[in-house]
């Protein structure tokens, strides 16, 4: 038996399953443009719990499936700095300024960001990757702590009502009764809702990010850019400080079964039949 | 083939193998070097033994990792507290990150394991730089002198056994072990004088035939190599991202570049002649 057509048989379909799923993906390439509208399809909140028990929350808007949480924390417009930790991605280092510096961002002692993840509007559960690997759709929450080290090691606070009000605001229909203008709210100078210049590649290892400015594209639900919470506290229930953000396009995926983990299931079960071809040539051997 | 590049492609898969966490890229790992070391294995090497080797440690650092970590929100079993080391919740993502482990080691062995599988002896002392010839020819004989050790302390203890020997207490194996270590001592005076016949130590390692560089064996070494370096690149740049369960377990994530990455080891069984 010349085993060259054998081997030449089996490499084919090898090669084949490689680069028709490396073209399908680079077909896939990045996500369809976001739509920068504050109606966005999908919204995720952001909770932010500082050292002095402050709250600050934040509700993202954005078109594609899924976000990386690193996105949601861009898109959001507080302040943040982050640290690259290999394949287990980017940690947080710094929000809002705090701590206001530090010369290792996961320190062995003393306090740092603890990273949160609410699916669905479930309770808090600790990541088991950076923020620049974890992905949220719609519905979801990501929640920062900063970790005194100190007592006890709860959660933030509940992400209830974080998107609560992040709803599009309805279109004006025309009417012809004759009615009062609306009753602008009350907008503290300077605080833009951010969004709409989130680059979706992450920031370079040890970056401080500020927040974005604001471009077009951004309608915030209500007024006011990033808010804090005083106290340790409740969710807002007037939904003061929501907002919707526009994120740019993202890569993540929310499918476990991403093209790679196919062309990898599809590689194992061709290996596993170039091992059953070569047991059976060598048999008729 | 040319055993530098077989060297170069075990280098390759072993660096693969302990360069990331993740199962998926280990497993591919190991499949492409049981293809490489079912398709060129010298002529009745078996591989049970190793593949029992391997399936036992493999299973040993799923139950250490099982019953010695306690991380992760999936518990299936309770045991007391009280046990030391592994008492506490028993939890699906420390299996799981267990059963990782043993497939990296079974991996980074396999992939090592066309040196002494596929490769004569001699053929690998000959791949050695000249300036490491005399220490791999050193560690080879050393450990070429293990298994005649093993066979000298049998022989001697079926024969200290007819002459009613009974080993019942620690102080009498000394009787065994004097045996055994002048006759290993023995071997290896006879080794080296036996060497020193041949000329070993006068000059430099001479060689019967000189081992080429054939373009298929130059294919191997440059993929294997690219991938390698390719794979390492991406896991330091986080591109391709590593694998951790706890504290819920979660699926890996794999892109298609380090699937490409494990795939290129296959290129032995594609390129050389069987």
């Amino acid at each position: 038996m010349n085993p060259r057509p054998l081997r030449v048989a089996l490499a084919v379909p090898v090669l084949a399953i490689g680069f028709g799923t490396a073209s399908a993906a680079a077909r896939a390439g990045p996500g369809a443009p976001l739509c920068a509208q504050a109606a966005s399809a999908h919204h995720a909140g952001i909770v932010v719990e500082l050292g002095n028990a402050q709250v600050v929350r934040q509700c993202v808007g954005f078109d594609t499936a899924t976000v990386t949480a690193l996105d949601v924390l861009k898109a959001s417009g507080i302040e943040y700095a982050t640290a690259t930790y290999g394949g287990l991605g980017v940690a947080v280092c710094q929000i809002d300024n705090e701590p206001a510096s530090y010369t290792e961002c996961l320190p062995a002692s003393g306090s740092y960001w603890v990273f949160f993840i609410s699916r669905g509007g479930g309770a808090w559960a600790n990541s088991s990757q950076g923020v620049s690997n974890t992905t949220v759709g719609d519905g979801d929450d990501v929640g920062f702590r900063y970790d005194p080290l100190a007592g006890a090691d709860p959660p933030p606070v509940s992400p209830a009502g974080t998107c609560a009000t992040a709803t599009p605001t309805p279109t004006p229909t025309p009417t012809s009764k004759p009615t009062s203008p609306p009753t602008p709210k009350p907008t503290p100078a300077g605080t833009a809702p951010p969004g709409g210049t989130s680059s979706s590649t992450p920031p370079p290892q040890g970056t401080k990010q500020p927040a974005p400015t604001q471009t077009s594209g951004v309608e915030p639900i209500a007024a006011g850019g990033p808010t804090t919470t005083p106290g340790a506290g409740q969710p807002s229930s007037d939904g003061s400080a929501a907002h919707v953000s526009d994120l740019a396009p993202a890569a993540a995926v929310s499918s476990p079964f991403t093209p790679g983990l196919l062309l990898a299931a599809l590689a194992v079960i061709a290996l596993l039949a170039l091992l059953g071809a070569q047991g059976i040539r060598r048999r008729h051997r | 083939m040319n055993a530098r590049a077989l060297a170069l492609w075990s280098l390759s898969g072993v660096t693969i193998a302990l360069s990331t966490g993740s199962p998926v890229y280990r497993a591919l790992v190991l499949l492409c070097a049981l293809n490489v070391l079912l398709a060129f294995r010298r002529p009745g090497v078996s591989l049970r033994g190793l593949l029992i080797a391997l399936g036992v440690a493999a299973a040993i650092a799923m139950a250490t990792t099982t019953l010695a970590s306690h991380t992760g929100d999936h518990a299936f079993l309770m045991l007391p507290g009280g046990i030391p080391v592994i008492g506490g919740p028993l939890t699906l993502e420390a299996a799981v990150f267990g059963a990782s482990t043993g497939l990296g080691i079974a991996a980074a062995v396999l992939a090592a394991a066309p040196l002494s599988l596929v490769l004569q002896p001699h053929a690998l002392v000959d791949a050695l730089p000249g300036a490491l010839a005399r220490t791999g020819a050193a560690i080879g004989t050393a450990l070429n002198l293990i298994p005649g050790i093993a066979r000298s302390a049998t022989e001697i203890r079926d024969a200290q056994r007819m002459r009613g020997w009974r080993s019942r207490r620690v102080r009498e194996w000394p009787d065994l072990a004097v045996p055994v270590v002048l006759t290993a001592l023995e071997g290896s005076i006879t080794l080296a004088e036996a060497m020193e016949a041949r000329g070993y130590g006068s000059g430099v390692r001479t060689h019967y035939s000189e081992q080429g560089w054939r373009s298929t064996d130059l294919i191997v070494a440059v993929v294997a190599v690219a991938a390698a370096a390719v794979f390492v690149a991406f896991r330091v740049t986080g591109a391709i991202a590593d694998w951790y369960p706890f504290p819920d377990l979660s699926w890996p994530a794999v892109g298609v570049a380090g699937v490409l990455c494990c795939l290129a080891l296959l290129t032995p069984v594609l390129v050389w002649r069987r």
